[in-house]
């Protein structure tokens, strides 16, 4: 069964037998507002933990996209590169950015469950 | 420092507005979405609160006079119940501001660009004073920005709303003139302008009634798929337009004829920097350009022609209403010409893009009634 983790950038970890999919959260696409433009790895990138791995736009300005997880790109959501607003519609689902192999299991000690990153937005929303 | 509440703050929070501090004020830089926002200003209409924006009031005998030394456009053709696009020059032809003069009969209401206000104002005093252009009894400046608020209703359905308030007659009004009315026993200046390239109205009162008129505007629009807007839908929509912003197409350092403001220099008449605008030699141009990749070009990005460097980026955006990433530019005169080829050089990477005319969407303004 796969299990929600999520990091203090607001990007989120579906974590799945040595995988993690990965993309931003409902929070944060709310916050950035209509996104445009995103720009992610190759199948094949490494990608590091806290390490930019991309970049996501929206109308009103540019942001970094940090892996929560380091690991080896599988799968790349090429249909999100035309379809940037399914980022804004369907965040944990369809807005999915790239899926890793996870290369350091210790590292999903440093993200947060859904309780704990509910807490946690809470407070930055204040 | 805490930033300046417009007097429709209070609407925009009950409105669920996303607020930003836009040059120390508090307004909405959206309310549900700034794509969804402009594409309704260009089918129904957008209402805005551009509160934020400065009125100078210029009077006295001689107004007319010290105006035209200031600027270059010809004030004297525009005449009572008229406004006018006009920009203040300082010594060296560079843009100090961008503004649309009121011709209010016996005096002038010169609209300012918020960050403005004060630097405006300084200018003027300082000018006055100096007593160069026309006796410092004979004109009168005035800052009446705290005192009133600005309402902007955009779009094709603007017109009926409009009319629904204030009777028929308002359409009539043809695009940059503009009428004094009464509302709820206050003056307020109803003028046919914007900043969309839209069909729309601008709204001056004083800020104890901004509330009722907002409403009044908002209980009408509802049956003409008003949709309330903020400054990004606001900043789309001008760059759609062709229309400069202070601080990205224009600063105190821009020659206005290279910010293709051509049309609002008149050398028939005599103005400050005159001598140096005639002999100034334009070595880049404001131009507009179509990217051909998904990418937002923003300001300050590097434009590259022939891998040289060639300009640099004002103002990027996506156009919702074109479907296309879009935005303007200052590129090396022999790189200007529309339908260049060029990259923009984005986060280290080079875009593909194409020189165009910068009036993305022709206007729609009811110039010919």
């Amino acid at each position: 069964m796969s299990t929600l983790k999520f990091s203090k950038t607001h990007e989120w970890a579906k974590i799945d037998n040595g995988t993690a999919v990965i993309g931003i959260t409902d929070y944060a696409q709310k916050s950035l507002g209509d996104i445009v433009f995103i720009d992610l790895p190759k199948v094949k990138d490494k990608v590091k933990a806290l390490a930019q791995f991309g970049t996501i736009e929206s109308t009103k300005a540019a942001s970094e996209l940090y892996s929560p997880l380091s690991g080896e790109v599988l799968e790349v959501n090429k249909d999100l590169i035309n379809n940037p607003q399914w980022v804004n519609e369907s965040a944990v689902d369809r807005g999915w950015m790239i899926k890793i192999k996870i290369e350091n299991s210790t590292e999903l000690n440093n993200l947060m469950d859904e309780a704990a990153y509910k807490n946690f937005v809470a407070k930055e929303a204040h | 420092m805490e930033p300046r509440k417009t007097p429709l703050y209070e609407k925009h929070i009950e409105n669920n507005a996303h607020i930003v501090d836009f040059s120390g004020w508090a307004l909405p830089i959206e309310y549900t979405s700034i794509l969804k926002e402009t594409k309704a200003t260009r089918v129904t209409c957008g209402l805005f609160d551009a509160s934020h924006m400065g009125e100078i009031i210029v009077k006295g005998a001689q107004a007319l006079d010290f105006l035209q030394a200031l600027t270059p456009n010809d004030i004297s053709k525009n005449k009572p119940g008229q406004l006018q696009y006009n920009v203040f020059l300082n010594e060296k032809a560079g843009i100090i501001d961008d503004l649309m003069v009121y011709n209010l009969g016996d005096s002038f209401l010169c609209v300012v660009n918020a960050s403005n206000i004060n630097k405006v104002y300084t200018h003027l005093c300082k000018v006055h004073l100096e007593g160069k252009y026309a006796k410092p009894e004979n004109v009168e400046i005035v800052d009446e920005s705290p005192e009133v608020s600005l309402l902007s209703l955009q779009g094709p359905n603007s017109a009926k709303i409009i009319s629904e308030i204030f009777g028929k007659d308002i359409n009539n009004i043809k695009y940059m003139h503009f009428v004094q009315l009464n509302f709820k026993n206050k003056n307020i200046i109803l003028s046919r302008s914007g900043y969309t390239g839209e069909d729309g109205f601008e709204l001056y009162c004083p800020n104890s009634i901004a509330g009722s008129l907002w409403d009044s505007i908002l209980e009408k629009g509802k049956e003409h798929g008003l949709c309330l807007c903020g400054l990004g839908a606001r900043d789309v929509l001008r760059i759609e337009a062709g229309y400069p912003l202070y601080g990205h197409e224009i600063n105190d350092d821009t020659n206005p004829l290279a910010a293709s403001l051509d049309w609002v220099v008149k050398f028939k008449k005599d103005f400050i920097a005159k001598d140096k605008l005639k002999k100034s030699e334009i070595t880049r141009l404001r131009v507009g350009f179509i990217m051909n990749d998904r990418a937002i070009a923003r300001q300050g990005y590097g434009v590259y022609s022939n891998n040289k460097i060639a300009g640099e980026v004002t103002s990027g955006t996506f156009s919702p209403n074109l479907d296309k990433f879009i935005g303007m530019a200052y590129l090396d005169k022999e790189s200007s010409k529309i339908g260049t080829p060029i990259e923009i050089k984005i986060r280290d990477k080079f875009y593909k893009a194409q020189i165009s005319d910068f009036n993305f969407i022709k206007p729609r303004t009811k110039r010919g009634l």
